[in-house]
């Protein structure tokens, strides 16, 4: 079936059948990772470590990238460091490449 | 008077002074101050300077109570009948027990020379009084006791109990008779080991034989007479006389004495008929008698078994008669969760009221209460989730959760319910739910749902009392909730803060650089923690109106400075926003959904136009679910006059439509207020946003899947600790280490049982299959 015939000139901006006046808009975050969970304690990446969940301080715990961009919990690794300064996924040398902020 | 040191002290003379003295207190007589006085210093003059003082001064002494005694003796057998020689017993007997106090005072040398010198010569000789410092004292009894009381003691026991039986009967009697006569059993008992041991083996014997010989007959006549209710007001009655009695007569200064006469009492009032007594109990619980409980009550909680059999009977009671209630109102409370909540309250506290009234607030009745409340709050005739996921088909659970939650969400949302009730009445039904959710055994539902209920809340900004929210996660996290959802709940809330500060810098930030600043100002920003949040759906894919498209890089650019290595997800399921409708009849705000604004934006460039389906899909860029569950909010919104769309599709079902059906906007549309169609207004047509978007088979599977893992992290918690376990006991430990988030059923337990030995977790003992071993990794 045939859609009716528009309207022979379009109403100009103010007189528009519907105005935006607000707009509540929503996004979900979470850290830019290839791997949702933290290999090293076994939590997925958006909960806090389990240290910390014990600890209760979720808030401040927070994702480290290596240049290999594995990402693990920051606490997590930098415990594992103090052992083995190596990539627990690749054994490439750790080196941060950014901290999740 | 006093006499010189070194004149000669003659024992006769000295003691023919005493002995006046002493005379005169038996025989009670004045004796004056100086004579008293002087007593004591006669016998420390005689101790002191008579050879073989003690022993002569006992020796004279003892003569003269026992003359004295003697006498005493023959006035009270000059009485042959019972009763007045009890009279006179008991008044020689007041008489000699006041000489018994005073007599030994003057005397007290004697007792302490005797024991500093180890002088044997002074002692009488029995065992007793070279260990006693009471040497004048236990004579003076010891001879009552020979010359008096063991001759007549047997007359008189019985002569007191008749008296006894008589005011059981209803007359007055001189109490002091009887209470003499226990008073010598006490006083006389001769065994040092066992001060109580005659008066136990005689009077107290006695006193609870002719206890029982007195109610047997009597209790089961009076039954006969007037039935079991009436007797069961005698029997408690009787039951505190006696105990009322019993503190009179009997020596209560040993605390099994007063058991016995209870235990006495309660065989003979209240176990000879408990059967009968019991059978009372249900109907009165039923007829809510609370009188007659708290009688039933206080006799059968003196038995030693009988309390299980009322507890019984409670715990029946409250659940037939919950599960009738909640069946009768079955229709109307299934609906309407404020109702379903009432009617479980108003049940809790009239079974509450009667454990307080009637039994006292006994803990064992609570247990039974919350026994039984439980299995009301938990069935699932009236209300039941049904399961379709495989591993739980056919399982059910009552929805008492969700109604909960529902209840919750109206008392804590801008609601027509929660804008009636004053603050205080909001905090005592949120305290009301927290006490019924208690009873709940599936607390994981009702934490969805409550999660569920509160994003949107908090998307949507239309919770009523922010503090109010913090305050309930709070009381979760104290009635032991699930831990990680109460977390979640307040990083929700936290969330939410964070957010007003975001928006504020957000809108700094753009305020120098952006041509479209008005836009700007009229977007609020909610970026949420999609750990907390829930990662909801993979991507929620809509075509926004432009204005909104191009804003949506400028957003990402600036959250970007804010953090690193965060990405964002729009959900734009869970957006809304305002427009304004201009229709010939009026200008009107809509506050509706994202989804519904990117339909309603096609028409924008076509206002009158009628367009397909097919072209809304185009468009909107929607998943059919999504655009068919968006179109009905348009063209079939529930109570309101004029809808914002028309369609060519009747009757309306996202069944029948087609991509040929076709949809225009309604030009007649206006808000009507009062029967009367409005130039300006508002319209909410947000309803309850994307949230529950979800079927519910799925939902269902989800909270299946969260269960099997909490089931199979819980049994290698438990097995790690115990490295080998029983089946039956692994079901008990994991029951109690669950309880608080869901029940976990059998079916469920043993198939992670077996899947994590198919993981190799754990294995079955080779000597028993029932028994698991844990396996290291």
């Amino acid at each position: 079936m045939n859609e009716s015939s528009p309207s022979k000139s379009p109403p100009k901006s103010e007189n528009k059948l519907f105005t935006l006046k607000k707009w509540n808009a929503v996004a979900m975050w979470a850290w830019d990772v290839e791997c949702d969970t933290c290999a090293i304690c076994r939590v997925h990446l958006m909960e806090a470590c389990l240290r910390c969940q014990s600890d209760s301080k979720a808030e401040d715990c927070v994702v480290v990238w290596g240049e290999c961009n594995h990402s693990f919990h920051n606490c997590c690794m930098s415990l594992w460091v103090k052992q083995n300064n190596r990539c627990p996924l690749c054994q490439q040398d750790w080196t941060v490449q950014r901290i999740g902020q | 008077m006093l006499q010189p040191h070194n004149q000669y002290v003659s024992f006769e003379n000295e003691w023919r002074q005493a002995l006046l003295v002493v005379r005169n207190l038996l025989n009670q007589r004045n004796v004056s101050k100086f004579e008293w006085q002087d007593l004591f210093v006669i016998n420390n003059r005689i101790t002191s300077w008579v050879d073989d003082g003690c022993k002569k001064l006992m020796n004279e002494l003892e003569k003269e109570v026992n003359s004295h005694v003697t006498n005493a003796g023959k006035r009270i057998h000059n009485y042959n009948d019972d009763e007045s020689l009890l009279h006179s017993y008991i008044t020689e007997w007041t008489n000699y027990s006041v000489q018994v106090r005073h007599l030994p005072m003057p005397f007290s040398f004697v007792e302490r020379t005797n024991n500093s010198h180890k002088f044997n010569g002074c002692n009488r000789p029995t065992a007793r009084s070279q260990e006693s410092p009471n040497l004048v004292r236990n004579t003076m009894l010891e001879i009552w006791n020979h010359v008096v009381f063991t001759k007549i003691s047997d007359r008189l026991l019985n002569v007191a109990m008749n008296l006894v039986e008589r005011e059981r009967n209803g007359e007055s009697i001189d109490t002091k008779l009887i209470v003499g006569i226990r008073e010598s059993f006490v006083e006389l008992n001769t065994d040092v080991e066992n001060p109580l041991a005659l008066y136990v083996a005689h009077f107290e014997q006695h006193y609870l034989e002719s206890l029982e010989r007195f109610y047997k007959s009597r209790t089961s006549e009076f039954l006969e007479k007037n039935g079991i209710l009436a007797y069961m007001a005698f029997a408690d009655e009787k039951l505190t006389e006696e105990e009322n009695r019993a503190k009179k007569y009997l020596d209560f200064s040993k605390p099994e004495s007063n058991e016995k006469l209870i235990e006495k009492c309660v065989k003979v009032l209240v176990i000879e008929y408990e059967d009968q007594l019991l059978a009372e109990s249900p109907p009165l619980i039923r007829n809510y008698e609370i009188p007659r409980l708290k009688m039933l009550y206080r006799l059968i909680d003196k038995t030693p078994n009988g309390i299980q059999s009322m507890l019984n009977n409670l715990f029946e009671h409250i659940k037939i008669e919950g599960l009738n209630a909640m069946r009768q109102n079955a229709e109307i409370i299934t609906s309407d969760s404020e109702k379903f909540v009432e009617q479980l309250l108003e049940m809790y506290t009239k079974f509450s009221g009667l454990i307080k009234d009637a039994f006292l607030n006994d803990a064992r009745f609570l247990t039974i209460r919350d026994k039984a409340f439980q299995e009301v709050v938990n069935n699932t005739d009236v209300f039941k989730i049904e399961f379709q996921n495989k591993s739980m088909k056919g399982s059910v659970e009552s929805r008492c959760p969700e109604l909960l939650a529902t209840y919750c969400d109206i008392l804590l949302r801008k609601s027509n319910v929660s804008k009636k009730l004053s603050s205080e009445e909001i905090d005592e039904k949120l305290n009301n739910v927290l006490l019924v959710l208690k009873y709940v055994q599936n607390k994981d539902i009702f934490m969805r749902y409550h999660k569920t209920h509160l994003s949107r809340r908090l998307i949507l900004e239309m919770s009523a009392d922010q503090e109010k929210e913090e305050n309930l996660v709070n009381r979760f996290r104290e009635a032991g909730m699930p831990a990680d959802y109460v977390n979640k709940l307040f990083r929700m809330l936290q969330d939410i803060e964070i957010n007003k500060d975001l928006n504020s810098t957000f809108k700094k930030s753009v305020s120098g650089v952006n041509n479209n600043r008005n836009f700007t100002d009229s977007v609020t920003l909610k970026i949420l923690n999609t750990g907390a949040w829930g990662r909801g759906k993979e991507r929620a894919h809509v075509s926004l109106p432009r204005e909104l498209e191009d804003f949506i890089p400028e957003v990402e650019e600036f959250y970007k400075k804010q953090h690193t290595g965060r990405k964002l997800n729009w959900t734009h399921n869970l957006s809304s926003g305002t427009i304004v409708f201009a229709t010939k009849m009026g200008k009107y705000e809509l506050e509706v959904t994202t989804y519904q604004m990117s339909v309603l934006f096609c028409w924008n460039e076509r206002p009158n136009a009628k367009i397909s389906y097919e072209t809304l899909k185009l468009a909107t860029e929607l998943t059919e679910t999504d655009l068919n569950r968006t179109l009905v909010t348009l063209v079939a919104f529930p109570k309101i006059k004029h809808q914002i769309l028309l369609t060519d599709c009747a009757p309306v079902n996202p069944k029948n439509f087609t991509d040929s059906t076709l949809f225009w906007i309604n030009q007649d549309f206006s808000v009507v207020k009062n029967d009367k169609a409005q130039v300006r207004g508002k319209m909410n047509l947000i309803g309850r946003l994307h949230l529950t978007a979800e079927q519910d088979e799925q939902e269902h599977d989800e909270i299946i899947q969260l269960r099997v893992f909490r089931i199979q992290e819980a049994i290698v918690k438990i097995m790690k600790m115990r490295k080998q376990i029983h089946t039956a006991q692994l079901q008990t430990e994991l029951v109690e280490m669950l309880k608080h988030m869901f029940l976990p059923s059998r079916k469920l337990i043993k198939e992670q049982i077996e899947w994590l030995i198919e993981q190799k977790y754990l294995k079955r003992s080779d000597d028993d299959i029932n028994t698991f071993i844990y396996i290291r990794h």
